[in-house]
C-alpha cells in the first residue's frame, strides 16, 4: 500500500474513532450542565423584573424544558445527528448560526496565539539552550518563569494601560473600529491591529512553557548517542543543531501544542472577557451565566471536535517530523 | 367641574421654537458609542424591562407620552390627552403623520393592539400599569380613548417609551407575541432605525431620517457595545472609544479617578423614574426573622451612611421609609418614620432586642442566619462583610453566601430557601407600580421574582394599597400613604438600606443627554457632540 493511502486510512479510522469520543462528551455535558440550581426560564424572567408563573411555565413548555431529561438528551441527540445544535431561546437564534458567528473571531485569536507562542517559544528555547548557563539563558529562563507566573487578566489589563491608555498605540478593546465601520482591506488592517494586544497576553504563558519545554528537549537530545555519531562523521555544529536535535527536539512541543489547543479555549474565556473579543469563550461564560444550555452544548461540541480535529493534525505532523512513527 | 386637558400641542409648538432659537448651538451628526451591559437577550422591550434592553430599545420605539426632569407628562405620540371627570375615560389624541420605520402609518389601531394584546399580556409589569382599563375605543385613526373600570392615575406614568412601547400591529397582529421576530429587529416610530445586531459585539441604530420631530435626531449614528470587563470599559471611556456608560457600566471605583479627567463627565441624574431603593428582604415566616422587633432592630443597628461613603463612594441617601423621599414631589412620601436612623444606634438596636425577650446565649449569640447577596458585583459583597460585622456587634450571627444569578434567583422567590437577603428594587415612577409588589398578600406569587419574597400578609395593609391605587385625590392619597408608612416601619418585612444614586459617566463633548426623565432610557434625540 502507499504511503498516501496508508496515511488516508489512518485518518479516516481516527475520524471514526472520534464519533463515540464525540457522543460521549455530548452525554456528559448534558447531565454535567443539568446539575447547576435554576434554568433560563429563571434567569430571563429575573432580568425581566417580574413575569407570572403562567408565563414562566409557557415559557418552560416553549423551550422543551418541561419534558423529563432522557426525553431531552433523546431530542438533542437526534437533532445533532441532523446538524442540527438546536435553538438558543435567549439569543431567540439558532445555536449554529450563533457558534458559526463567533467560531471566526476565536480561531483568530487561537490561530495568531498558537503561531506565536510556538513560534517565538521554539527561537527562546533554543537560544537558551544553545548558550546554555551564560546571560542569555539566565535571561530567557527568568522571563519564561515571570510570564508563566503571572495572571493573564492582569497581563491583559496592564496591556491596556500601558499601550491602550498611556502609549496610544493600540484599542483598548473590541475586535474592530465599530464607530467607524471599515470595509475591505481597511478592515482587515483594523481587525489585525486590536487583535495584537489579545494574542500577546493569551500567547505569553503559553509562550513560556513552550519556551522551557524546547529548551529542556535540546538539552536532553543534544546528549544523545545520534549526535555522538554526527560529530564523528564530522558534521558541522550548525548542521546537527538545526537538521537533527532541533527536529527530534520539536516533537514534545508539538505533543504539547496539541495537547494544549482545548485549554487554549478555557485560557481564552478571560482574554476574550478583559478585550471584549467576540469569541466563543465569551459566548460560553454568557451562556452558562444564563443557563443557555443549548447554547452550551454546542459550544462545548465545537470545541470537542476542534481539538479531535487538532490532534490528528498533531499526529500527521509527528510522521512528517519523525519518518520512525507510523502512521497506523 | 375636574377636566384636565393637556395642551400638548402648544407644548410641542414652544419646544420646537425653543430648539429653533438654540439651534445655532447643536450640531447634527457624529456616532455616539454607549456601553451596553451586559449584552440584552433580545430588544423585545414590550416583553422584557431587563436593564440593557432599556438602553436600547427606547432609541426605536416611542411612547404614548414622555416625562421631562421633574416627571412631568410632555407630548409624545399623544399630541395632547384629556382625563374625565370621574377618571374613568382617558382619550388621547395621536400625532397625525407619524410613520413606523418601515413605511407604514401609525394609527389608533397600534395603541390599541399594543396596549391590549401586548403589554396587557405578555410586559412583566404592564398587567399591573394597564390592570384597570376594560377596554381601548378608536372612533378614528388618530383618536384612542381608554376605558377604565377604576381610576388609575398612576398609568399616567407609565407611558413612556421604556415603560410602555407603542409596537406596530403589522407586525406582530396573528403571531405568538411572545416569538415573534420583532424581538431582534425592532421597528418602531422612534429617532433611531435598527441596522445590524453583532452578537458579542454592538448593536448599530442610524439615523431616522422621517422622524416626525423637525429637525431631530442629531446623532448620524448610536453604537451599542458591549464590553464583559469592567475594568477595560473604564479604559475604553477614558481613551475615548466609548462615549456614554450608565447604570453602573463604570463601577464607582474607577468613577472616582475618571471624575477627575476634564474629558469625563459624571451626574447621578436620570434616574428618577427607577427611583432604585437597597434592602433586605427577611423571611417571616420562620424564626428567627418571624419577629418584627429582630427586623427593627437590625434596621437600627446598620450604619446606612457607612454604607454609602465607604462602598459606595458617597453616591446614595440613607433610607428613611419604606417609600424613597423621591415620592416627596407627589406627597407621598412621609418623612420622621420610626426605626430609621441614617448612623446605626446600638444601644437603641440592643434595647429592642432585650424588651422583645430575644436574650443572647453564653457566646452573645441571640441568633443565627444566613445572608443571601444579591449577585450583581463586588459592592454587595463588601455590604454583606460590613452587615456581618454590624450585626455581629448586636449578636445576631451571619454567614455570607453569594451564588450566581439563576441560583439565588431560585433560592429567594422560588423555593423560599432564604433567611435574609440583600437586593435592590425600583420603586418607579408610583408606588403602586413598583412598591406594592413587596408587601400586598397578593403579591406573594411564588416563582415570580422581585415580588413579595418575605411571605408578609396583613389585611389592614392589603386594604391600603388596594384604595390607594384607586384613589384619585392627592391629600387622601398621601394620607393613605402616610398610614402604609407608618404600619410598615413597624412591622419591617423589608428594611429599605438607601436610595441608590445610579451613575452615568459620559465624554465632556457629549451634550443633550440629561434633558429626559429617563436619563440613558430615554429616546437620545436631542443628543449632539461639540467639538
Amino acid at each position: 500500500m502507499s504511503h498516501t493511502a496508508k496515511r488516508l486510512r489512518y485518518v479516516l479510522k481516527r475520524l471514526l474513532q472520534a464519533i463515540p469520543i464525540v457522543f460521549a462528551i455530548i452525554v456528559v455535558n448534558f447531565f454535567l450542565l443539568q446539575l447547576a440550581e435554576g434554568d433560563a426560564v429563571d434567569v430571563l424572567a429575573g432580568e425581566a423584573g417580574s413575569a407570572t408563573p403562567e408565563y414562566m411555565a409557557e415559557l418552560r413548555e416553549k423551550f422543551g424544558l418541561d419534558k423529563p431529561l432522557p426525553v431531552q438528551l433523546a431530542v438533542y441527540l437526534k437533532n445533532v445527528l441532523a446538524f442540527d445544535l438546536g435553538y438558543s431561546f435567549r439569543h431567540e437564534m439558532p445555536v449554529l448560526d450563533l457558534v458559526l458567528d463567533r467560531f471566526f473571531p476565536t480561531l483568530l485569536l487561537m490561530t495568531s496565539t498558537i503561531v506565536l507562542a510556538v513560534g517565538v517559544g521554539i527561537v527562546l528555547g533554543l537560544l537558551a539552550a544553545t548558550g546554555l548557563n551564560t546571560w542569555r539563558d539566565t535571561l530567557i529562563s527568568v522571563f519564561a518563569l515571570l510570564t508563566y507566573a503571572t495572571p493573564l487578566f492582569w497581563v491583559g489589563l496592564m496591556f491596556i494601560v500601558v499601550f491602550a491608555l498611556n502609549l496610544g498605540w493600540f484599542p483598548t478593546s473590541g475586535m474592530e473600529n465599530i464607530a467607524a465601520f471599515h470595509e475591505g482591506w481597511d478592515r482587515v488592517w483594523d481587525i489585525a491591529h486590536h487583535l495584537v494586544l489579545p494574542t500577546i497576553t493569551l500567547s505569553l504563558f503559553y509562550l513560556a512553557l513552550y519556551t522551557r519545554l524546547m529548551r529542556a528537549s535540546m538539552l536532553e537530545q543534544a546528549g544523545m548517542d545520534y549526535v555522538t555519531t554526527a560529530r564523528a562523521k564530522g558534521l558541522t555544529e550548525r548542521r546537527i543543531m538545526f537538521v537533527h536535535v532541533l527536529r527530534n527536539a520539536l516533537l514534545p512541543v508539538v505533543t504539547m501544542a496539541g495537547v494544549q489547543v482545548g485549554a487554549l479555549i478555557g485560557g481564552s474565556v478571560i482574554v476574550e472577557s478583559v478585550f471584549a473579543w467576540p469569541g466563543l469563550g465569551m459566548l460560553a461564560f454568557e451562556a452558562l451565566f444564563s443557563r443557555d444550555l443549548n447554547l452550551l452544548l454546542g459550544i462545548f461540541l465545537l470545541s470537542a471536535l476542534l481539538v479531535v480535529g487538532v490532534n490528528l493534525i498533531v499526529d500527521i505532523i509527528y510522521s512528517w517530523l519523525d519518518p520512525r512513527i507510523e502512521v497506523d | 367641574m375636574k377636566i384636565s386637558i393637556w395642551l400638548g400641542g402648544a407644548i410641542t409648538a414652544a419646544s420646537i421654537a425653543l430648539s429653533g432659537l438654540a439651534a445655532h448651538a447643536q450640531k447634527a451628526g457624529g456616532t455616539l458609542v454607549m456601553l451596553v451591559q451586559p449584552e440584552p437577550p433580545s430588544l423585545a422591550s414590550y416583553i422584557s424591562t431587563s436593564g440593557p434592553i432599556g438602553l436600547v430599545a427606547p432609541k426605536i420605539y416611542d411612547g404614548l407620552l414622555d416625562y421631562d426632569k421633574d416627571l412631568k407628562e410632555i407630548p409624545s405620540l399623544a399630541e395632547s390627552w384629556e382625563v374625565s371627570e370621574d377618571g374613568k375615560t382617558v382619550t388621547f389624541n395621536l400625532r397625525q403623520g407619524v410613520k413606523w420605520h418601515d413605511g407604514e402609518p401609525f394609527t389608533s389601531a397600534d395603541v390599541q393592539f399594543t396596549v391590549m394584546e401586548v403589554l396587557r399580556k405578555v410586559h412583566p409589569r404592564g398587567p399591573n400599569s394597564f390592570k384597570e382599563v376594560t377596554s381601548i375605543d378608536t372612533p378614528d385613526e388618530h383618536t384612542a380613548v381608554f376605558n377604565l373600570a377604576n381610576p388609575a392615575p398612576y398609568m399616567m406614568r407609565s407611558l413612556g417609551a421604556y415603560e410602555s412601547p407603542m409596537v406596530p400591529k403589522h407586525l406582530l397582529e396573528g403571531q405568538d407575541v411572545k416569538s415573534a421576530s420583532l424581538a431582534n429587529n425592532p421597528v418602531g416610530t422612534g429617532p433611531f432605525k435598527f441596522v445590524e445586531w453583532k452578537k458579542g459585539q454592538f448593536i448599530r441604530l442610524d439615523k431616522n431620517e422621517e422622524y416626525w420631530k423637525e429637525g431631530l435626531p442629531y446623532l448620524d449614528r448610536i453604537v451599542g457595545r458591549f464590553i464583559p470587563d469592567a475594568s477595560t470599559r473604564a479604559a475604553a471611556m477614558e481613551n475615548g472609544e466609548v462615549h456614554y456608560g450608565a447604570y453602573g457600566a463604570i463601577p464607582n471605583v474607577d468613577v472616582v479617578r475618571l471624575r477627575e479627567l476634564d474629558s469625563i463627565g459624571v451626574t447621578t441624574d436620570g434616574y428618577a423614574m427607577i427611583n432604585p431603593v437597597s434592602l433586605i428582604e427577611f423571611n417571616t415566616t420562620e424564626p428567627p426573622f418571624d419577629n418584627p422587633a429582630i427586623r427593627q432592630a437590625i434596621s437600627t443597628a446598620i450604619d446606612r451612611q457607612f454604607l454609602i461613603d465607604n462602598i459606595w463612594f458617597g453616591y446614595g441617601n440613607p433610607a428613611t421609609s419604606a417609600l424613597s423621599s423621591s415620592y416627596a414631589a407627589t406627597g407621598l412620601y412621609a418623612p420622621g418614620m420610626p426605626n430609621y436612623p441614617a448612623n446605626a444606634d446600638v444601644a437603641a438596636a440592643v434595647k429592642i432586642l432585650d424588651d422583645a425577650g430575644i436574650t443572647p446565649d453564653a457566646n452573645g449569640v441571640r441568633a443565627k442566619a444566613v445572608l443571601d447577596l444579591i449577585p450583581y458585583g463586588e459592592d454587595w459583597r463588601r455590604a454583606g462583610e460590613y452587615m456581618k460585622q454590624a450585626l455581629g456587634d448586636i449578636g445576631i450571627e451571619l454567614e455570607l453566601r453569594y451564588e450566581d444569578v439563576p441560583t439565588w434567583l431560585k433560592r429567594v422567590y422560588a423555593d423560599y430557601d432564604f433567611r435574609m437577603n440583600v437586593n435592590y428594587f425600583y420603586q418607579l415612577p408610583d408606588p403602586v407600580l413598583g412598591v406594592h409588589r413587596h408587601y400586598g398578600t397578593d403579591q406573594i406569587r411564588q416563582g415570580t421574582h422581585f415580588v413579595n419574597s418575605s411571605r408578609y400578609s396583613n389585611p389592614k395593609l392589603d386594604q391600603l394599597l388596594a384604595d390607594g391605587a384607586r384613589e384619585a385625590d392627592a391629600d387622601t392619597r398621601s394620607a393613605m400613604y402616610k398610614e402604609i408608612q407608618e404600619i410598615l416601619a413597624d412591622d419591617m418585612p423589608v428594611v429599605n438600606l438607601f436610595e441608590m444614586k445610579f451613575l452615568t459617566v459620559y465624554n465632556s463633548k457629549l451634550k443633550g443627554h440629561d434633558l429626559s426623565g429617563f436619563g440613558a432610557y430615554g429616546s437620545f434625540d436631542q443628543v449632539w457632540f461639540d467639538d
